[in-house]
């Protein structure tokens, strides 16, 4: 459709909104309502612009012509029209700068103003703030409102993490749509009307695990992120954007860091990914990397206790204790969240200690690479999709592009502005195709309240629910735990039927390789795509580069049973384990990559300060195969390196240099495994999805067991972290026991009592939480990184008592 | 309300309003024993559903809610029946200041709006019909409850209403006390359970309305009209009023008039017949009118505001509205400033605080500045600021409230700005008077 902003004429497809017209056009207006992926409301009544349009003769159907020039004439609104709720048409002229629109735009830039406190140099917003630019560049610059200004509460704490400032609130409803919209959890609103309108939640708290968005949306000072309040001003940060290793999403971020310290995380736009928006994990979970606990040097033993040293000194240390060892005596383990570039460090220093003991964890039986691979862009056009597993504690961006499929709108086509400002698809309360989701799981997961289907089956049943799946699909018949036969049936017949059928699972089903092949076969039998959900940042990565132990002698578990005489180990803590750290004391050298001393840095020659993922610069593989870039942002910490530098120093001590260094050894590998220069990476990330390989040598798991009493369940909290983030742990509360009240009675618990359990060797301690949708006799225990996903017996002798309930 | 007197206008037969006052009008049995439920039993049984909406076009019957929107062609914009549900909603949250031609409707002929429901509902073919009803109606919504079940109770309303194959049941939805929600999209969103904002158009109702599905929202009396125009003909309704505005309507004075009250008159009749023939004309000395309910630019109490007569096209015209039909007479001692305080007082109020030049402009700046005049503390430039404030207002909210507000106000400072100019000249009001509630 043709259209004319400000005298310049474009082509633009119907269903354009007339501001992202007026965008397209290279030209500005003012909004404050509209957002990005949000539905375009209308309420700001910032961005007025002086439209007309042609008019056609009824009789005739020829366009009206203007008597003097000949054009068609443009009959013009006769009220400056809000260009966020207006579509284009054709020979739509739209005027920003027409006088009457200006004229406009300056009232209501100062009827916007009246009742806002003009409080910028106390406002964490200030300097990044879109009333005040807006101000600046469409107001008068004073204001002719004489009277008192609302008085409303300027603190109000919503959440542990989110504060409210009722008094800087414009009333844009973004945060409001947001929550509706976007996550689907209904936790604001406004309350009363007119002047008196405020922001409240409709009861305590805000129950949703994407609150943080919200500090990012608004447009003004009101909604702020309560771990970075008053630390620094909006210019005096350095932002860094990178990649989230918060989970296997790689999710963009930025890192707002001053003097040394990161303050701040904020969602930065990947529309590939995340789009705009991160889960509140990924955004509070950061303050740990500014504990004063943390490991700032090298440190040696010296008798009973570790003593500071340089990277040199304990470099020649451990080379001298490796030169001893024999093939295959060394073992090399980092964690699934590390980089492709620690990774290849990993295999080159494992190459030349000749180990074939090497492995990531936490890591389960089957491979997370895909068959079939979906992108994430694929999931949100999906018309059919199967879920078996929690997703929205895995990777709460999935579960976020879940519900932009449920809307039936795919990904909108790009602009040169970038997103759609106002996507005229998208409605506030859209009706969900609930039907086109199903989701399965041991107990009541999140999703199922999105979904049209819902089957909670036993433990551990995966396999056996997959297979019965693909019988049906293969004409047979069959029965389903937890399903009746329609249900089953009218599941396989959607897959079957859909264009862009998905199934997504999780660390349920990659616990066993059965179950895993069941399902790569079940949507072979249906014709959907796939998406696993890996338990860490970069699990798809250090399989796709094969970190892997050469052989099922030498795993993990293996491993921490005593297969090798020295251990590097990187941001894992095994001694956690009793039985563990027993085996760890014999070693001959165990070298601990560490960010925090534990109960293994306790047990180590060697402890090295590791970096954490916010100062590391590298590439890792998201979930769908994406390769993305990991930034460093300028945090202080001390003399902390990434694996990578650990183990050139150590190579070097070895006198082992090549020609080349390990740096480069990566870049080449990189570029040969995945047909990209990890250095020239788009920044939405490179979409380069690998095949499973046919014969993964890596099989090795102990805590699986068929039966079991307790299920270890994927959470987005990083509690290995949790202690030192003191925001999101108030928010969240301690790890969680959750047990249906029938276990909770015949124990004597209480809700939020705290008692302390053996999980697999493993002391734990957690607040008891009482959930009838948890089948009876089944207890969930959230993961830790050292304890990958899936069913185990616990002794549940070992439980004890701590401390009452408040 | 004094009276009502129209039924004893003798150049008119009152058709809508023939019961009111009467005792027991809002039972079954009275309305059956004149006539009721006959016209819905002709419709369903003889008639088709676009016999209906035809019929009701071609009357020209104009929505009586106050946009004026000829209503058969609203149902004509219903989507064909595809399986969904479709809903007939019935606004009766009458809060206009200066309107009250629904609440007689609700209070002494129930059983009239419900048979009006019946018809419309077949009319658009929506098994399913609300009666949202102002808050504060508390007889109406007593005496519509009990009408509902009488009805039910006797097949009126349920499957199979009438022998006639067609099921159509009523809810009946009581406010709490919003003027917005007579805006038909924030009815729908509190009817929903939903804050009462107003939604974004398009969709109209006929497109998504009630939890939506297909939906037509129509005021009291225009679905009451239905009942007479299904009932004597379309040719009948046009007899009366003109070629712009045909049929009856009900005026409603307030005011210092003689006899206060609702008339049904047929339309193009002049205010002069309106205020002085029926009402009776003024107790006082009255310097403006306006003519349809508070939301309506006032005209001069003079011959050439008078001598309009009462059409959409004609009031429009002279530069008001229609509006809802309810005359507000305003005294010529009454201090057009303090009298504007009053309507600028109850739009405030009343704002929903979903759009930024209401919530600020109307709900906040305007009660001020008028708080500041009649405190006699208008300074220089408080006009004109008044008058820029309101031109920033005017034309640019998400719904017409604010301008609901803005017409009124400008429309006082055109034609009295000398009790404007002498409030803020002299810091008190040019007339002592006080309103009678104020004293
Ligand atoms: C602020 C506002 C208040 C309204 N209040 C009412 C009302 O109380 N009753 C009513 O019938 N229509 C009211 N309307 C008009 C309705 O939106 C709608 O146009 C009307 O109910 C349609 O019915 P009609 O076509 O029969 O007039 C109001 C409109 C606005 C903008
Ligand atoms: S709190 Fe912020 S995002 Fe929410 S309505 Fe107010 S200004 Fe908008
Ligand atoms: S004009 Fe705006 S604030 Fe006022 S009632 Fe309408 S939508 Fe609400
Ligand atoms: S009205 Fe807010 S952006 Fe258009």
């Amino acid at each position: 459709m043709k259209v004319k902003v400000n005298g310049i004429e474009l082509e633009l497809a119907p269903g354009t909104s007339a501001i992202d017209a007026v965008f397209a056009a290279g030209s500005d207006v003012p909004y404050f309502c509209s957002h990005e992926y949000m539905s375009p409301v209308g309420s700001c009544r910032m961005c007025l612009a002086k439209i007309g349009a042609p008019r056609k003769d009824r009789a005739t159907g020829n366009w009206v012509l203007d008597e003097e020039t000949g054009e068609p004439q443009i009959f013009w609104f006769p009220n400056p029209m809000a260009t966020c709720t207006t579509a284009i048409m054709e020979g739509m002229v739209i005027e920003t700068e027409a006088e009457e629109a200006v004229k406009a735009q300056r009232g209501m830039v100062e009827m916007t103003l009246i009742n806002h406190p003009l409080d910028c140099p106390i406002c964490d917003k200030g300097g990044a703030c879109e009333l005040q630019d807006r101000a600046y560049e469409y107001g008068e610059g004073i204001s002719r409102f004489e009277f008192d200004k609302r008085h409303q509460e300027k603190h109000h704490q919503l959440s542990e993490l989110i504060t409210l400032d009722r008094e800087r609130c414009i009333h844009c409803k973004r945060c409001i749509r947001f929550f509706e919209e976007v996550p689907g959890d209904e936790v604001l609103d406004f309350i009363e009307r007119g002047g008196h309108t405020y922001i409240a939640t409709v009861e305590e708290g805000l129950e949703s695990n994407f609150t943080g968005n919200i500090t990012d949306l608004c447009p003004v000072g009101a909604l702020l992120d309560r771990t970075s309040r008053f630390k620094g001003r909006n210019w005096e940060y350095e932002h860094t954007i990178t990649s989230s290793l918060d989970d296997a999403s790689g999710s963009a971020i930025v890192l707002d860091s001053r003097t040394g310290r990161l303050e701040r995380i904020k969602a930065e736009l990947n529309t590939q990914v995340n789009k705009l928006w991160i889960d509140d994990s990924t955004r509070f979970g950061y303050e740990y990397v500014n504990s004063s606990e943390r490991i700032k040097t090298p440190l040696i033993r010296k008798g009973d206790n570790l003593e500071a040293a340089s990277w040199q000194e304990v470099s020649e240390f451990i080379a001298d204790k490796l030169a001893k060892l024999a093939q295959k005596e060394a073992a090399i383990v980092l964690r699934a969240d590390s980089t492709l570039e620690e990774g290849y460090a990993a295999k080159n220093l494992a190459k030349i200690l000749e180990t074939g003991q090497i492995d990531h964890y936490p890591r389960q039986l089957a491979s997370v690479i895909p068959n079939n691979s979906a992108s994430l862009n694929d999931l949100a056009s999906s018309d059919a999709i199967f879920v078996i597993g929690d997703v929205s504690q895995n990777v709460p961006i999935v579960d976020l592009r879940i519900k932009d499929a449920l809307k039936g709108v795919a990904p909108p086509e790009m602009f040169e502005h970038g997103v759609p400002i106002a996507d005229l698809r998208l409605k506030e309360r859209m009706i969900r195709k609930k039907e086109i989701l199903t989701v399965a799981a041991p107990y009541n997961v999140d999703l199922m309240r999105h979904a049209g289907q819902a089957h909670i089956y036993e433990a551990n049943s995966e396999e056996a629910i997959f297979k019965a799946l693909t019988k049906i699909a293969n004409g047979e018949d069959s029965s389903v735990a937890a399903m009746s036969n329609e249900q089953a049936e009218a599941l396989v017949k959607r897959l079957n039927e859909a264009n862009n059928a998905i199934i997504i699972y999780d660390g349920f089903s990659l616990a066993s390789p059965a179950a895993a092949i069941a399902a790569r076969n079940f949507a072979n039998a249906v014709g959907a795509k796939e998406i696993i959900l890996g338990q860490m940042a970069n699990s798809y990565g250090l399989e796709a580069i094969q970190v892997l132990p050469s052989h099922e002698r030498y795993g993990y578990a293996e491993i921490m049973q005593g297969s090798a005489k020295a251990l590097i180990i990187s941001e894992l803590n095994p001694a956690n384990n009793s039985q563990y750290a027993q085996n760890l004391k014999e070693l001959e050298l165990l070298v601990v990559h560490s960010i925090f001393e534990n109960e293994t840095t306790a047990l180590a020659d060697v402890v090295l300060p590791a970096k954490s993922g916010y100062e590391k610069q590298g590439t890792i593989v998201n979930l769908e195969g994406r390769l993305l870039e990991v930034n460093a942002a300028p945090i202080d910490a001390g003399q902390a390196q990434d694996f990578e530098f650990l183990a050139a120093s150590i190579i070097a001590a070895l006198g082992k240099e090549g020609k080349e260094d390990l740096a480069s050894l990566a870049h080449k590998a990189i570029r040969k495994q995945f047909g990209v220069d990890s250095k020239k990476l788009d920044p939405e990330g490179d979409l380069k999805p690998l095949k499973p390989r046919a014969n993964n040598k890596a099989k090795l798991h102990i805590q699986s067991t068929n039966i079991g009493n307790a299920l270890i369940v994927p959470t987005m909290l990083r509690l290995e972290y949790i202690d030192k983030n003191p925001h999101l742990l108030a928010e969240r509360g301690a790890a969680k026991l959750t047990m249906n009240s029938i276990d909770a009675d015949a124990n004597g618990l209480k809700n939020a009592e705290i008692v302390s359990l053996d999980v697999a060797g493993i002391k734990r301690s957690f607040s008891v939480q009482i959930k009838d949708s948890v089948p009876a006799g089944l207890w969930l225990i959230p993961a830790l990184p050292e304890q990958a996903i899936g069913l185990l017996e616990l002794d549940r002798a070992s439980l004890k008592k701590e401390l009452e309930p408040a | 309300m004094d009276n009502i007197t129209s039924r004893h206008d003798p150049r008119f037969e009152v058709t809508m309003y023939k019961y009111m006052g009467v005792e027991n009008s809002h039972k079954l049995d009275f309305y059956e024993q004149h006539g009721g439920y006959q016209t819905a039993k002709k419709a369903l049984t003889t008639m088709q559903s676009v016999d209906i909406v035809n019929e009701v076009k071609a009357s020209g019957l104009r929505g009586r809610g106050g946009a004026g929107f000829p209503m058969g062609v609203k149902w004509s914009f219903m989507p064909p029946v595809d399986g969904r549900q479709r809903f007939i909603v019935c606004n009766a949250d009458e809060s206009e200041p200066g309107s009250t031609k629904d609440r007689f409707v609700l209070e002494d002929d129930p059983h009239q709006l419900i048979e009006g429901m019946i018809i419309a509902g077949y009319a658009i073919q929506a098994t399913l019909g609300v009666i949202y009803i102002r808050g504060e109606y508390h007889l109406g919504y007593t005496r519509l409850y009990d009408a509902i079940n009488e009805a039910r109770a006797k097949g009126y309303l349920g499957k199979n209403v009438l022998a006639s194959n067609f099921d159509f049941d009523l809810i009946l939805h009581r406010g709490a006390g919003a003027y917005i929600c007579g805006e038909e999209s924030a009815l729908m969103n509190s009817f929903e359970g939903y804050r009462a904002n107003p939604r974004l158009k398009p969709p109209f109702p006929a497109q998504a309305g009630v939890y939506g599905f297909p939906t037509s929202v129509n005021n009291v009396t225009s679905i009451a009209s239905g009942v007479h125009i299904i009932a004597k003909g379309a040719d009948w309704f046009k007899s009366m009023g003109t070629q712009d505005s045909s049929g009856f309507h009900h005026v409603q004075i307030s005011g210092p008039a003689v006899r206060r009250g609702v008339y049904e008159v047929p339309m193009g009749i002049t205010y002069r017949e309106i205020i002085f023939d029926l009402a009776g004309g003024v107790t006082e000395p009255v310097k403006a009118f306006i003519p349809g309910g508070s939301s309506c630019p006032m005209f001069p109490f003079t011959d050439e505001y008078l001598d309009l007569t009462m059409e959409y096209g004609v009031v429009a015209k002279a530069g008001s509205m229609m509006g809802t039909g309810g005359i507000i007479l305003i005294p010529e001692d009454k201090c057009i400033v303090d009298a504007l305080a009053n309507v600028v007082h109850f739009y405030a109020h009343e704002s929903c605080g979903k759009c930024t030049p209401c919530r600020e402009g109307v709900s906040t700046w305007l009660p001020k500045m008028y708080a500041k005049l009649l405190a006699g503390l208008g300074e220089s430039g408080d006009l004109e600021l008044l008058e820029d404030v309101s031109h920033n207002i005017r034309g640019r909210s998400f719904c017409p409230l604010a301008d609901a507000c803005i017409m009124p106000v400008q429309a006082s400072i055109k034609h009295f700005r000398h009790e404007y100019e002498y409030i803020i000249e002299h810091g008190k009001s040019m007339y002592a008077k006080k309103s009678r509630w104020q004293e």
